[in-house]
């Protein structure tokens, strides 16, 4: 309940400040965003351009997870690796998401596999950094019962690396999420002619806020639909087991 | 399995001197001595766990160990317990619960399980492959007298259908004898087996 009060407060304010501004171009009320949501809804442009946008965050998140998970296992595992590729990590953490996309663009070219790598390069560390930290907190006595009953490499990660590195594994997805989606918007803005991103763009340079309010909105909306919808349950899944009783 | 140890060191400081132990088939050994003489070290040697030492066990057979520690893989259930380290079937899995009294828990969580619970399932993974060598390294440490006891009745008659041998680590003389273990005693620094 406080949250809906709280959206609805927030709602009310905007408008409030829509009306003192009366700037309809530059600062539009939520009625008038609601109805170029509606507009764009209707004429395929808002479904189309975030259908293309969702596709590259998911090709970028699965990328970027499972390069990510891989790396932060081997490092979290191998000290001596990590030695080596930590200054590697502390740069690219650090490296702008900008920069990453220009030069990706620049070395291969304005294409699709441009923008998915400068998503993916710009993801990875932070997936590893995370991974990495549950890598190092695995439980030593597992890994001994593991050695002892010759447990086969497959059967040692799944059931017994895995369901250990679970929480650090959905933490980083749930920030990775958040990350790439506003990366793919920039990449997007940079270099393709499709999709959230470049609607914003294009709207930008009519000064269309209200488009660009709408596209924004629309884009949130399907990410916490995905938050509830699918990495939730999941995570509910996964950690079954901590529940008490029958 | 033959045991011939010259010597094992931590950072420089030796641990155990030359120890040599050899099991036939069916042969029980406790080895006895007071807490930090190397009695885990020693274990987890002949277990495989710790390669860096001077010396060789070989003729290992199948050898399986009970921890200290339940060590359960706690997201899965008593009976995935058994069947995914061990690789046995479920229905032997399910035989292998009946035997330590834990029949109808097989989709139970291990902490849906008490320890004495968590412990007999320890036991009962153990014995799943079939072994021919069992290390125990203070299975009933935190246990209280009774239960303690019910555990050694219960292992002893597993290790008797199973013929295992068994080289059982302890600091109490009598949880030897009731595994009917032949007492051996590591002393000295570094230590070996007087």
């Amino acid at each position: 309940m406080p949250a809906v009060l709280s959206l609805a407060a927030f709602l009310a304010l905007w408008a409030v400040v829509a009306v003192v501004v009366a700037e309809p171009i530059t600062m539009p009320g939520p009625l008038r965003v609601g109805a170029v949501l509606v507009d764009e809804l209707a004429s395929g442009r808002l479904l189309t351009n975030t259908g293309i946008t969702l596709l590259r965050v998911i090709a970028a998140f699965i990328v970027a997870m499972g390069i990510g998970v891989a790396l932060g296992l081997v490092l979290g595992r191998s000290s001596r690796t990590d030695h080596w590729v930590n200054p590697w990590l502390v740069i690219l953490v650090n490296m702008p998401a900008l920069v990453v996309t220009v030069l990706c663009y620049i070395w291969i070219g304005l294409n699709e596999v441009a923008a998915i790598a400068a998503v993916v390069i710009n993801k990875v560390p932070l997936v590893t950094v995370m991974v990495r930290e549950g890598a190092r907190a695995l439980r030593p006595d597992l890994d001994d019962m593991a050695r002892i009953f010759r447990m086969t490499p497959s059967a040692r990660l799944r059931h017994v690396v895995l369901p250990q590195m679970a929480p650090y594994i959905a933490g980083a997805a749930r920030a990775g999420l958040s990350l790439i989606w506003k990366i793919v918007l920039v990449v997007e803005f940079l270099g393709r002619s499709s999709g959230v991103g470049f609607q914003i763009h294009l709207n930008f340079s009519m000064f269309r806020v209200a488009h660009i309010l709408a596209y924004a909105f629309a884009f949130i909306l399907v990410m916490l639909l995905i938050e509830y919808l699918v990495l939730r349950p999941l995570e509910r899944h996964a950690s079954r087991w901590r529940q008490d009783g029958h | 399995m033959d045991i011939d140890i010259r010597g094992k060191s931590f950072a420089g400081r030796p641990v155990l001197g030359p120890i040599r132990l050899t099991l036939v088939q069916g042969q029980r050994v406790a080895i006895l001595g007071p807490s930090g003489i190397g009695k885990t070290t020693f274990l987890r040697i002949v277990a495989g766990l710790d390669g860096d030492f001077d010396g060789t066990v070989s003729d290992t057979g199948r050898t399986t160990m009970v921890f200290q520690e339940p060590t359960l893989l706690p997201w899965r259930t008593a009976l995935e317990n058994i069947t995914l380290p061990t690789g046995v079937s479920p229905d032997a899995a399910q035989a292998l619960l009946a035997e330590v009294g834990l029949a109808g828990k097989d989709r139970l969580y291990p902490r849906q399980l008490s320890l004495g619970q968590q412990r007999r399932l320890a036991l009962a993974r153990a014995f799943a492959p079939d072994p021919t060598v069992l290390l125990m390294d203070e299975p009933f440490a935190s246990l209280d007298a009774q239960t303690a006891g019910r555990m050694l009745d219960l292992t002893a008659a597993l290790l008797d259908r199973a013929g295992a041998s068994l080289i059982f680590v302890t600091h109490d003389p009598t949880e030897a004898a009731h595994l009917k273990a032949q007492p051996l005693t590591l002393r000295g620094s570094p230590a070996t087996l007087g």
